[in-house]
């Protein structure tokens, strides 16, 4: 289960990474985050962000034009 | 698929006013296309693309804009996800750092090229941080290797020294604070207030200064005399030396007893006053003894030449004067130790004293009883005989003229070893092992100045033609050429002691029953030295000891964790690379508080509360001092 779901819907890209950026700080280590969004380049970024921090992606689903990743921060 | 070979005879796709026309369908096609493509641009789609090639000149133009706009806006896109991914990429390792992880390093590698330098300026920064942070770490350890040292300083004087906050609690003390007051460190430190120690008298004085010296330093004398009260209630009179410790409103205090270092002044004069009267005397006694020799050699010449009678008898009486005067010179050349003392044999002082008691109950008389108090073991001696002889005799006269209605002599004879304490508060005498000789009496005693000028030659308080006053400056003399010392304690009315040290440089073994050497203790032995150390467990082992070994301090931690419930005492060498010896005794005292250690060195060493010894001692040595320790109750 995730502790928290944060919902990016609706803004576009880089919005999303550059918000999950500024918050995530305030979470603690080790938290589980469901991230949604709906921009076409959000997979692409959320998984270079991924990469970049050294974050774990757990899971990746589509549903429709929504993405829901969730990362182990 | 479009075909573009369509043609429109009515002049055009956009004129074209034909409803049914198959064209018209195709236009509608291509536009909302075209519609379909900028909505996915808007929303940052930058994927598709409009592959068709078309006649009409205007749709293909429009094809053609929408194709470099998509180019446009997605290099654009390209751009804002590079640095949006950098930006963050960056935040998170500031954040780090912030935190103080400095593990973390930022990327170089981005595409776009502010990006990578802002990284490259992140990872200097970083590396100037860890510089800055490694300096600051080295300043850190500097620092508490200095207050370490100052500790060591402080504690280490030899004066007593505390450190007073600006409240007069007193944060730090000294051992020699803790001598002087009673107290233990544990009592004082940051519980006692400087005032507590103040005399009545005193207190408003000191508080002054104390508060005076805060307000302005030079306003305070940096060195007065005052009193304070120890912990029996005892004052003592000190000299106080105070200073501010810059950058705080602390104080910093050395105590000195003014009433210790009296006594050590006073003993420093009399030797001062005892060496230059043996200079002058020693001068006079010698040109008086080539006067002398020349009016004996003449009297004596005159003795054979005269003829009458009445003149022989005179020069018979100038050569018995000349003869006592010769005696005299004799004396106060002993006292001024010109005499020279050639080799000496080993005297058995027990022997001798036991001996003399018949030689001198005759001479005290039967008002006066001899008692002599000798111990159980022989004591080996080299000394002269006939210097023994004056010693004792000048005493037991002495004693014998102060109790003219009878008492007692008590002659006594013993070993003993004066530490380092008692060589502060007699700074002439080194610590070491002594002969202590002693007679006792129980007659008028002396009064202070008397007592301080007994020494002196020709100093008498008896009758004319009953002392000279040479007695005792040619024990002095005397006890001075075997490096000794002689001491008094009178009392009026009750009696007096002189007590005799005679420094035992050598021990003499001879008189040591071999068998008492043995022990079936067991021993470690710490040396790096292979030799010494293989040379002493050796020597041990023969002795009956078992002898563990180790090369350095830790082997020695190690193998005393294993054995520490059987060892009796560690032997350990004060030079070793690595853990030095002081350290190693630290450890094992720190494992078990009561253990015995005696400390091993190349040359003479002093260490408070240590047992040392010398390498260089004879095996004999060695194994008689570790039985003393051994032997020592816990
Ligand atoms: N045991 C003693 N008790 C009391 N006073 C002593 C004692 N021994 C020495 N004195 C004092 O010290 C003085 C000096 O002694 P010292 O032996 O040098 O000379 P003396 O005995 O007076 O003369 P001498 O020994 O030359 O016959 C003595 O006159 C006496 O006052
Ligand atoms: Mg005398």
């Amino acid at each position: 289960m995730a502790d928290r779901l944060i919902d990016y819907r609706g803004l576009k890209c880089p919005y999303p990474i550059l918000k999950l950026s500024a918050t995530y700080p305030n979470f603690k280590e080790g938290e589980i985050v469901e991230v949604l969004g709906d921009c076409p380049t959000f997979e692409k970024d959320i998984k270079a962000w991924c990469s970049k921090l050294g974050k774990t992606i757990l899971n990746l689903e589509k549903h429709g034009n929504t993405i829901k990743v969730t990362i182990r921060i | 698929m479009i075909d573009n070979q369509y043609h429109c005879p009515e002049g055009g796709f956009l004129e074209c006013k034909n409803f049914f026309c198959e064209h018209g369908q195709r236009l509608s096609e291509i536009l909302h296309l075209c519609s379909d493509i900028i909505e996915k641009i808007g929303k940052g789609d930058t994927s598709p693309k409009i592959d068709l090639k078309v006649e009409r000149y205007a749709v293909q133009r429009l094809i053609d804009s929408i194709n470099k706009l998509r180019e446009e806006i997605e290099s654009l896109i390209d751009l804002n996800h590079g640095l949006a991914i950098g930006i963050c990429e960056h935040f998170e390792v500031l954040r780090k750092l912030q935190k103080g992880n400095f593990s973390v390093k930022a990327s170089e590698d981005s595409p776009i090229e502010i990006v990578r330098m802002l990284g490259a300026l992140i990872n200097k920064q970083r590396d100037r941080f860890i510089e800055y942070i490694d300096r600051i770490k080295t300043q850190h350890k500097d620092i508490l290797e200095l207050y370490e040292q100052q500790n060591m300083i402080l504690s280490s004087v030899g004066v007593a020294i505390i450190v007073v906050e600006e409240d007069m609690t007193i944060e730090f003390a000294n051992d020699e604070f803790e001598m002087l007051t009673g107290y233990s460190k544990r009592e004082i430190e940051g519980k006692m207030k400087w005032t507590e120690f103040f005399t009545e008298e005193m207190l408003d004085k000191m508080i002054e200064y104390h508060k005076l010296r805060r307000i302005s330093p030079s306003l305070a004398p940096r060195q007065y005399s005052s009193k304070i009260k120890d912990r029996s209630g005892q004052i003592k009179e000190v000299l106080m030396n105070v200073a501010m410790i810059p950058y705080t409103k602390k104080s910093i205090a050395s105590i000195i007893d003014m009433t210790e270092r009296k006594k050590i002044e006073e003993q420093l004069i009399h030797s001062q006053k005892m060496e230059s009267l043996g200079v002058l005397s020693g001068k006079i006694a010698h040109e008086f003894n080539n006067v002398l020799t020349s009016i004996l050699g003449f009297a004596t010449l005159l003795e054979s030449k005269a003829e009458d009678e009445t003149l022989k008898g005179y020069t018979v009486r100038i050569i018995e004067s000349c003869q006592r005067a010769k005696s005299f010179v004799k004396n106060l050349l002993t006292f001024s130790r010109k005499e020279e003392i050639g080799e000496i044999k080993r005297l058995n002082l027990k022997e001798y004293l036991a001996n003399f008691q018949g030689f001198i109950e005759p001479l005290v008389g039967s008002d006066i009883k001899v008692m002599l108090k000798l111990p159980e073991k022989e004591i080996f001696y080299k000394i002269e005989p006939t210097h023994l002889e004056v010693i004792l005799m000048n005493l037991i006269t002495n004693a014998r003229d102060a109790m003219p209605d009878g008492g007692e002599i008590t002659l006594s004879l013993k070993e003993i070893s004066l530490d380092t304490e008692y060589h502060f508060t007699h700074p002439l005498i080194k610590p070491g092992l002594y002969v202590m000789l002693c007679v006792t009496d129980t007659g008028k005693g002396m009064d202070e100045e008397t007592k301080s000028r007994i020494f002196e030659p020709f100093f008498t308080t008896k009758p004319k033609g009953k002392g000279t006053g040479l007695g005792l400056s040619t024990v002095f003399g005397l006890i001075k050429q075997y490096g000794g010392h002689i001491h008094v304690y009178s009392e009026v009315g009750k009696g007096t002691t002189f007590k005799i040290y005679l420094p035992q440089t050598e021990k003499d073994f001879s008189s040591i029953d071999r068998e008492s050497l043995k022990g079936k203790e067991v021993l470690l032995v710490v040396d790096d030295e292979t030799n010494t150390r293989q040379y002493i467990a050796s020597l041990l082992r023969d002795y009956g000891y078992e002898v563990y070994e180790a090369t350095n301090g830790n082997e020695a931690l190690e193998i005393y964790e294993k054995i520490k419930d059987r060892v009796s005492l560690c032997l350990v060498d004060l030079v070793m690379p690595g853990m030095t010896g002081l350290e190693l005794m630290k450890k094992l005292r720190q494992i078990s508080p009561s253990i015995k250690t005696i400390l091993m060195s190349g040359y003479p060493v002093q260490f408070k509360d240590i047992v040392s010894i010398e390498k260089t001692l004879s095996g004999d040595e060695i194994l008689y001092k570790l039985r003393e320790i051994l032997n020592e109750k816990e």
